[in-house]
């Protein structure tokens, strides 16, 4: 295996919570249309597939058999797919806190995002991450033997992060993913990813953990660029952003996972494969 | 989970252009942020939210 230094995680976001056919008829909503996405995305490079699911209204939701669905389709169509699978404890603003792990114990993913604090939600509502839930989470997790993707909307939950890795609730080395230009979360630019990255060194400690960013909307390629730079690794997808650039919808997440790879590569690194990533993020398959 | 940007939507009093901003642009843009790009007059605020259907008809102002 080549040096792992010069290789950088692609993560592909492909559904999310929120884009729905009407914002872009290509974002896959049902079971089979993400299981098909899971395996373009990692034919183009995606070496981790965070995945979200929806109601048979489209809207988000944390149906453990909807996430069981999708991951059987997975194996039973594409068994040659080894991507990391990365299922969301964040889909749907009003689930219960057991609603949003019960996937997590029947499924045992590799990963699973773990958002690291609260938030307004769009400016209509909230996005509940109580400490009894992250202490919960991060008990889950280690009983599952899942990592968590640590999702920091601002600078504040890499504090938050540090405090439960004190407090043993998270054990290290951590993976974050920081979140930019959501609404009420840090704004997507260099300067402050910049101040993000510097923020968890300071935190946590350089080279005690790993990290990849994204950027939605008009900072997405700068937030992109600029992760690849710093050394970080990259996330991509129509979770984060329906456009393709400015007017023009994504024609399918396998051409946003496309464009990341070329970026990656056009830069001198390699987008790492899944058992690289393992390796980079210290799983255990 | 993210939910892609946040956009405020705006029409122009003067000229009728319809244009959008995107809310972490705040900080970057300042005092210029809610203005019509063409006449600089300050727009009319319509609502905000996730992108809407007809999104495409709104300028986006970086
Ligand atoms: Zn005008």
């Amino acid at each position: 295996m080549s040096d792992l230094k010069n290789k950088r995680i692609i993560t592909a976001a492909l559904t999310g919570a929120w884009p729905k056919k009407e914002n872009n008829p290509n974002v896959p909503m049902t079971p089979s249309e993400i299981a098909d996405d899971v395996y373009a995305a990692w034919k183009e490079g995606a070496a981790i597939a965070h995945l979200h699911m929806r109601d048979d209204e489209g809207n988000g939701t944390m149906d453990h058999l909807k996430f069981a669905e999708t991951l059987r389709l997975i194996k039973e169509r594409y068994p040659e797919c080894d991507i990391i699978l990365n299922l969301t404890t964040s889909g749907d603003i009003y689930a219960t806190d057991d609603t949003r792990v019960l996937h997590v114990k029947e499924l045992k993913p590799e990963m699973a995002s773990y958002d690291c604090g609260s938030m307004n939600w769009l400016n209509f509502g909230l996005f509940l991450n109580s400490p009894k839930f992250l202490e919960d989470c991060g008990r889950i997790f280690k009983e599952n033997n899942v990592k968590p993707e640590i999702e920091c909307f601002d600078p504040g939950m890499i504090g938050n992060a540090a405090y439960y890795l004190k407090k043993g609730v998270l054990e290290g080395p951590l993976h974050f993913q920081f979140c930019m230009g959501c609404a009420n979360g840090i704004p997507g630019s260099l300067k402050n990813l910049l101040f993000m990255k510097e923020t968890a060194d300071q935190l946590i400690g350089k080279g005690n953990y790993t990290w990849s960013a994204f950027g939605v909307g008009h900072s997405a390629m700068e937030v992109m660029y600029a992760a690849i730079a710093l050394g970080g690794s990259i996330r991509v997808g129509m979770e984060d952003n329906v456009m393709y650039s400015k007017g023009v919808l994504a024609e399918s997440n396998a051409q946003l996972i496309a464009r990341a790879a070329r970026v990656i590569r056009e830069y001198g690194c390699e987008p790492a494969t899944p058992d690289e990533a393992r390796q980079i993020l210290g799983l255990k398959k | 989970m993210s939910w892609g940007p946040n956009f405020m939507y705006y029409h122009c009093p003067s000229c009728g252009k319809k244009f959008k901003f995107q809310q972490d642009m705040i900080p970057e843009l300042g005092d210029d942020f809610g203005r019509c790009p063409d006449c600089g007059e300050m727009g009319v605020f319509e609502h905000d939210g996730a992108r809407t259907l007809d999104d495409n008809e709104y300028f986006e102002v970086e």
